[in-house]
């Protein structure tokens, strides 16, 4: 039964895991720009994230450290759910559903994260 | 311990409220690294200046003086090192746990200490016979050589832990 609360506790966890890359791991040679809803988001050390989903596809977007974007004028409230949001970003190597987001356009407002 | 209850664990870790502050306040991460980092500076900075004495240098220093200074150095950044390290693995802790470079960093770590403590318990025992103005025993410039090497590769391996 411990077991049981555990791992599903770990399901509920263990989504944003493999969110923590330097841009090395960003194929830099493929710029994407990708419009979606934010189905989920994370302001969170040491990189902030938001689940989009494009047509097709729900991509993991790394997003800047929250220091960062709250100096940079996004605070969490702008990365609600629901919200429409265009990232500029590159694919990461290995993970085909990640992406690591240069710029962050919601309401208009494009904020740099790198 | 199974393959769940290490998962588990490490869920645990990540969903207490440590964990929770170090990924959600705006200022605590870097604050914890920032002392990290001090902490490694200070301890490393020790060892590495203890090893360069006996591998030859300034020979006219004695290593007990040497060590009487240092070691009390090292010993309170270890204070400062050993809970923001852990601060900051719980705030990741299954991702962590899985990274090659963390795995590799926690065995150099193993083996720094394990040669320390294997310096401490004999060559260092004789220090008397080669405190100064002579060439430390062989055993004592390995020991020297070893740390040095395994000090660099954990530190290599703490900061490779973000590209892997």
């Amino acid at each position: 039964m411990k077991g049981l609360a555990a791992l599903l506790l770990l399901a509920a966890t263990a989504a944003p895991a493999a969110a923590h890359h330097g841009w090395s791991g960003y194929d830099s040679t493929k710029e994407l720009t990708l419009t979606g809803t934010i189905k989920e988001s994370g302001y969170e050390h040491p990189h902030g994230h938001v689940r989009l989903a494009t047509p097709g596809k729900v991509w993991l977007v790394v997003l800047a450290p929250p220091s960062r974007m709250t100096s940079r004028g996004l605070p969490a409230s702008k990365l609600a759910v629901g919200a429409t949001a265009t990232v500029v970003g590159y694919p990461n190597k290995t993970n085909d559903e990640e992406m690591r987001a240069e710029r962050i356009t919601i309401d208009g407002a494009t904020v740099e994260l790198r | 311990m199974t393959h769940a209850g290490q998962a588990g664990w490490l869920a645990w870790l990540e969903s207490t409220g440590a964990a929770t502050a170090m990924r959600q306040w705006l200022w605590l991460y870097p604050v914890v690294e920032i002392l990290h980092i001090l902490g490694f500076v200070v301890l490393v900075g020790s060892a590495a200046m203890f090893d360069l004495r006996l591998l030859g240098l300034s020979r006219q220093l004695p290593v007990t003086g040497m060590e009487r200074h240092l070691l009390p150095w090292a010993r309170a950044a270890a204070l400062v090192i050993i809970p923001t390290g852990a601060l900051m693995f719980i705030a990741h802790a299954t991702e962590f746990a899985g990274n090659p470079a963390f795995r590799l960093k926690l065995l150099l770590l193993a083996a720094a200490a394990l040669n320390a403590a294997i310096f401490h318990l004999r060559p260092f025992r004789r220090v008397t016979e080669w405190d100064h103005g002579t060439t430390a025993p062989l055993t004592a410039r390995f020991a020297a050589g070893c740390s040095l090497a395994l000090w660099t590769g954990v530190i290599a391996c703490g900061r490779l832990l973000a590209y892997f």
